[in-house]
């Protein structure tokens, strides 16, 4: 075996950006460095396909991605789903399918986007004047080309910007960059809220695209989708427009996707929502129910990663409880039930993957 | 549409009204009060456009 012991690797002219396999490695593009969560699309605790129109923003299928509709003559009708239609080195992507077309009013939108936590991008710095740039990079597809709009937003400082990339292609696996610039007028507050938003636009109206978004400036409702100029997905029925391999960095260039371990992907989307499935054959779901004393039975529910906040509980669909509601208790780590019954939760007609879900998404 | 719930001292039994979730009926779904939950800020929008929950069960 052999061994290489040096105190630094320098390239060439005695600087310090050596380069390995053309990435110069840096603090922000090694391990954790994609902000993106699920960008390979992989996981989907939630279903693999869903039907969407007019509505608020809805998680659907793909983990941490959320979709929405807004179209006010409540028209359009779109499938999305988790594809396995995907670019070499990818096994999945999302996919936008219109299944009911329409004309979008001048303030109707539509897209997908992601919603990441405050306190996971304060290294960018924002509000000071060391705010880092971020370069967003994704494979995308479609069967219209044109060019299409892509925005990033704080919530907190309620501050915009975008750009634009263009399809070439129709029905070709295109991978696409885009660099924003650090903000240093907003700052990020450090907590478990929205810190920062990526936008994919597969729809806009003008009311949307009126105004320049090209620098950071705080929100109006027309530097929404600035520049988005194809709105023929929407416009035609069985259009389709796919993402994947979405990967947000510092820094001015994209290097190569994170491929991050499947485990290790789950475990980061179920701080967001963890889906407990149905077990086979309609038995009693992973609740062990604890005597406490005639009549009364309790139990503690130790989540399997600790939830950004303390989440709703959903029942999947088909679930019911066999009596009353259960008293619960919801923590951000762990939940308590308190039952009448020993009979707890019926799934013998669940028509869902899952008994329960857990949802503290942003 | 929103329900209250109950809750239960575990060293007394006492039942009284929960001051820590509230039933959504349109799902089922049990929503705690964490002001970073998001649907307790829709259910928080919702009182404050002058909605009432209905009560818990007895």
């Amino acid at each position: 075996m052999s061994t290489i012991a040096v105190n630094a690797i320098t390239d060439a002219n005695g600087g310090s950006t050596t380069s390995i396999n053309g990435t110069t490695p840096n603090a922000y593009n090694t391990v954790g460095k994609n902000l993106i969560i699920n960008g390979a699309m992989q996981i989907a605790q939630r279903g693999t396909s869903a039907s969407i129109s007019n509505g608020n923003s809805t998680y659907n299928t793909v983990d941490r991605f959320t979709n929405y509709v807004v179209d006010s003559t409540s028209t359009v009708v779109a499938t999305v789903s988790q594809s396995t239609d995907a670019p070499d080195g990818f096994s999945n992507s999302y996919k936008w399918q219109t299944t009911t077309s329409g004309t979008l009013p001048s303030s109707g939108y539509c897209g997908v986007q992601q919603f990441i936590e405050a306190q996971t991008v304060q290294h960018l710095a924002y509000g000071t004047s060391s705010a880092k740039k971020v370069t967003l990079s994704f494979w995308v597809k479609s069967s219209v080309t044109g060019t299409y709009a892509v925005s990033v937003y704080q919530d907190d400082a309620n501050r915009i910007t975008g750009s634009t990339y263009t399809i070439n292609t129709a029905n070709t696996w295109e991978k696409k960059t885009v660099t924003f610039d650090g903000d240093t007028s907003g700052t990020i507050n450090n907590d478990n809220g929205e810190g920062f938003r990526c936008i994919f636009h597969t729809g806009a109206g003008s009311d949307l695209t009126s105004t320049d978004n090209t620098s950071w400036g705080a929100y109006s409702g027309g530097k929404w989708a600035y520049g988005h100029a194809q709105n023929g997905v929407i416009a035609t029925t069985n259009a389709t427009w796919q993402i994947t391999g979405v990967q947000l960095e510092v820094g001015e260039s994209a290097t190569e996707f994170e491929h991050r371990p499947y485990g290790t992907e789950l475990q980061l989307c179920q701080r967001y929502y963890e889906a407990f499935p149905v077990i086979n054959g309609g038995q009693s779901v992973a609740l062990i129910l604890l005597y406490r004393a005639s009549a009364q039975y309790w139990l503690n529910l130790i989540y399997k990663v600790e939830k950004r906040a303390a989440p709703t509980f959903n029942l999947g669909s088909g679930i019911v409880w066999t009596t009353a509601t259960p008293l619960i208790d919801l923590g951000k780590s762990s939940a308590i039930f308190l039952a009448t019954s020993t009979g707890f939760l019926n799934e013998q007609s669940a028509t869902g993957s899952y008994s329960f879900a857990l949802d503290s998404e942003l | 549409m929103y329900k209250k719930t109950n809750t239960i001292n575990l060293e007394t039994n006492e039942i009284t009204e929960s001051t820590k979730s509230i039933i959504r009926l349109s799902d089922n779904a049990t929503i705690p009060f964490d002001e970073a939950n998001r649907d307790y800020q829709e259910y928080l929008e919702w009182l404050a456009e002058g909605n009432t929950p209905e009560a818990a069960d007895g």
